[in-house]
């Protein structure tokens, strides 16, 4: 626990020098937010919970980064054409059996460790896409909603509420079901964005038809988790805009964008931070949920919750493996963010970060 | 804002929740780029004349307007009809919608059994092992695909243990699906609502006293029941506990302990305004339910309303798309319409 609390604040030393230096005489004028930052951290070594839950997020990182670029199968290649004894191989672990796959294969023949390699790339970026796209649209319409009021408003909270008259899923299926022929044409065109995605995503270019699928299914999510965001957000700001420093920001004659941005928007992040790191998580199972279905990419894409659905075929007797292990890996990639979000909710309320302070032996610097 | 004003301005923002719902689903429908048509007519009958009959019956040549307004008045005076079943979508809808709501009843008392007490022995005894277990069961129940549970629970309880059926649904018999549909015409308006809810298979079945049907159904729906039950339990549970928390904390409660007021009143006390975030939490979810546990219904092979709509969308039926969307909003709708008026009868303080 000492080390990340040391390596952490390394990081944040590292990120403040470097500031001052582009910036001089930032680290004096922001030395009280470096403070804060320190005390952050602190809080963070000594949750347990948070821990493990960043130690499971740096290990979907490093696996997503380097996961199709080490996956030693081609996932494209069938090897069952050739050899047919090879589709559906029960696991093959050292002690007890050599030679074999080590976790078996799927109904192609291909090697499962393989492939989900690949598919933890793409559920990765899917899931972070979602949220980093989606938040920010719900964030921005929340504020103006809730900082110009009358007409607008009305507009942004009554869009809001059609949006989430639907349950999330069968809107994002309908999306998700017809988006992807469009895509297709748009990829078929702008060849850069094609490349640009397919080694985004890990994929051959080849299966442009695929990304076109996951782009749909992207878009989708984003479309359905907008609505969450604007009406926290925009709750916040109708609170946050009646206090003083407000009024003190207007009174400056600063502009609305300004006082947006740089004074609302930075007391009412937390919530919204937390929010985000939980909604990685429901994002990751809601992309593979909609794969399950078959809405999202077809073969030979090894999408999670694709490989899932295809070895629901033949689920349990010739399949156990595939649900088992592909399952824990969902689990441990929604895992990881939730539990993360469970200890930033802690850490980023001043409130419940005192009292870790305090309880656990004193503050430090 | 009163009571009344806050409820006239929820059920005043009703009807264009629910016009915008149709518009956007009309939009998703046209978004379609292949020729719906097509699909439909199936190649038997494949022919110039099948086509343009079906075109013009659905009004697809028409502009934008005229055919959002034609999918809209046909299925408010309820003349819509599926192109694939050849039946009426309201048929199509109200033989799987009582299945849906089977489903949800039955997850929702699962959720209920599961979630309720389990929060409630992990406020009393805060910081032991079940409290412990409960913020565990919370984060797995949120973590794990539910399609994943449902396989495992499926492969327990079903392929090794046979303590559950999964295919076909349960309906009471002719003669009581018959006696409780005349129940109309013969009592004005509580004939209708009793009719309503006995339309219901299990409901229908309990009424005219066939409880093998009611035995039936239990061991055919509560495996789904069970497993959304282990997913979302843990959630609720987090919540009662929570809330149940801060309300004892509370210095009204410190208040009446101090006058020493009985123990039994000091919780009515505490459980009443521990119960709003519960009662909202829980209404959402099965509001949620409602409207279709697609992957429920289809894992579990149940023929609801969210399978439907699912199958429509896969199949770019879009009549029934609309229809199902249609039923689908004004359930979710309504449900956190009745979720938000408990919420501002039970907190004085709630008004917005």
């Amino acid at each position: 626990m000492e080390a990340i609390y040391k390596l952490l604040v390394k990081i944040i030393d590292s990120y403040a020098s470097l500031r001052d230096k582009i910036n001089k005489g930032w680290k004096e004028k922001n030395s009280s937010r470096i403070r804060e930052w320190k005390l952050m951290s602190y809080a963070f070594s000594k949750s347990k919970i948070g821990v493990l839950g960043g130690i499971l997020v740096f290990i979907e990182v490093v696996l997503a980064i380097v996961g199709p670029i080490i996956a030693w199968e081609p996932y494209w290649v069938y090897p069952v054409i050739n050899n047919p004894d090879l589709k559906l191989l029960p696991p093959c672990i050292p002690p007890w059996c050599t030679g074999g796959p080590l976790l078996g294969t799927d109904e192609w023949g291909r090697d499962l460790l393989s492939i989900t390699l690949v598919g933890v790339r793409i559920s990765f970026i899917i899931s972070i896409l979602v949220v980093l796209f989606g938040a920010p649209l719900g964030i921005i319409l929340g504020l103006v909603a809730g900082y110009k009021g009358g007409v607008i408003d009305e507009i942004i909270m009554r869009l809001t509420d059609i949006f989430m008259a639907f349950p999330a899923l069968v809107l994002a299926i309908a999306f998700a079901a017809v988006l992807p022929e469009r895509l297709r044409l748009l990829l078929e065109s702008n060849t850069m964005l094609r490349d640009f995605l397919a080694a985004l995503l890990g994929l051959r270019v080849n299966e442009y038809p695929q990304i076109a699928s996951l782009l749909a299914v992207w878009i989708a999510m984003i479309l359905v988790w907008w609505p969450g965001y604007a009406r926290i957000v925009r709750g916040s700001v109708l609170s946050a805009k009646e206090q003083t420093f407000v009024e003190a920001a207007k009174v400056l004659g600063l502009s609305t964008r300004r006082i947006l941005f740089k004074h609302i928007l930075p007391n009412i992040i937390s919530p919204i931070i937390v929010m985000m790191t939980f909604d990685i998580a429901t994002a990751a199972l809601f992309a593979a949920t909609l794969s399950f279905l078959g809405l999202g990419p077809q073969e030979p894409v090894p999408e999670l919750g694709f490989i899932i659905s295809k070895a629901g075929n033949w689920f349990p007797h010739r399949s156990y493996h595939i649900v088992t292990f592909v399952g824990i890996v969902l689990l441990i990639i929604a895992l990881g963010w939730n539990l993360l979000g469970d200890a930033l909710r802690d850490i980023l309320d001043p409130r419940t970060r005192r009292a870790i302070e305090f309880t656990e032996g004193g503050e430090k610097k | 804002m009163g009571l009344g004003r806050f409820l006239a301005r929820r059920v005043a923002t009703f009807i264009p929740t629910i016009i915008g719902v149709l518009f956007i689903t009309y939009l998703i429908a046209y978004a379609i780029p292949a020729d719906p048509v097509r699909a439909w007519v199936g190649e038997k009958l494949m022919n110039r004349e099948a086509l343009e009959e079906i075109r013009a019956k659905y009004k697809f040549d028409a502009p934008w307007y005229e055919q959002f307004a034609f999918l809209v008045t046909s299925l408010l005076t309820g003349n819509l009809e599926d192109p694939i079943q050849h039946r009426n979508i309201f048929d199509e809808l109200f033989y799987r919608f009582p299945i849906t709501v089977e489903v949800a009843i039955m997850g929702f008392i699962f959720t209920a059994i599961i979630g309720i007490p389990l929060g409630f022995i992990a406020a009393l005894k805060k910081d032991s092992i079940v409290d412990f277990f409960v913020r565990i069961f919370a984060l797995v129940g949120s973590s794990l695909p539910a399609f994943v549970l449902y396989y495992f629970l499926i492969l327990f309880l079903f392929t090794y243990m046979h303590t559950t059926v999964l295919a076909g649904m349960p309906f009471p018999s002719q003669t009581c699906i018959a006696s409780i549909s005349s129940l109309p015409s013969k009592i004005p308006v509580i004939g209708h609502i009793v009719s309503a809810i006995g339309s219901v298979p299990m409901f229908g079945a309990m009424m005219c006293g066939e409880w093998g049907v009611v035995a039936d159904t239990f061991r055919r729906l509560y495996l789904p029941g069970l497993a959304l039950g282990l997913l979302d339990g843990g959630l609720i549970a987090r919540i009662v506990r929570n809330s149940l928390l801060d309300s004892l904390s509370q210095e009204y409660i410190q208040y009446a302990k101090a006058r020493g007021l009985r123990k039994r009143r000091i919780w009515m006390h505490a459980l009443k305004n521990a119960s709003i975030p519960v009662v909202t939490v829980l209404g959402t979810l099965f509001g949620g339910l409602l409207s279709g546990a697609i992957v429920a219904e289809t894992v579990f092979n149940i023929p609801g309303l969210g399978r439907y709509i699912y199958n429509a969308i896969t199949r770019l039926n879009f009549p029934a798309i609309i229809g199902g969307t249609f039923l689908v909003a004004i359930v979710y709708v309504t449900v956190n319409l009745i979720v938000d008026i408990i919420y501002a009868v039970l907190d004085p303080r709630i008004r917005y």
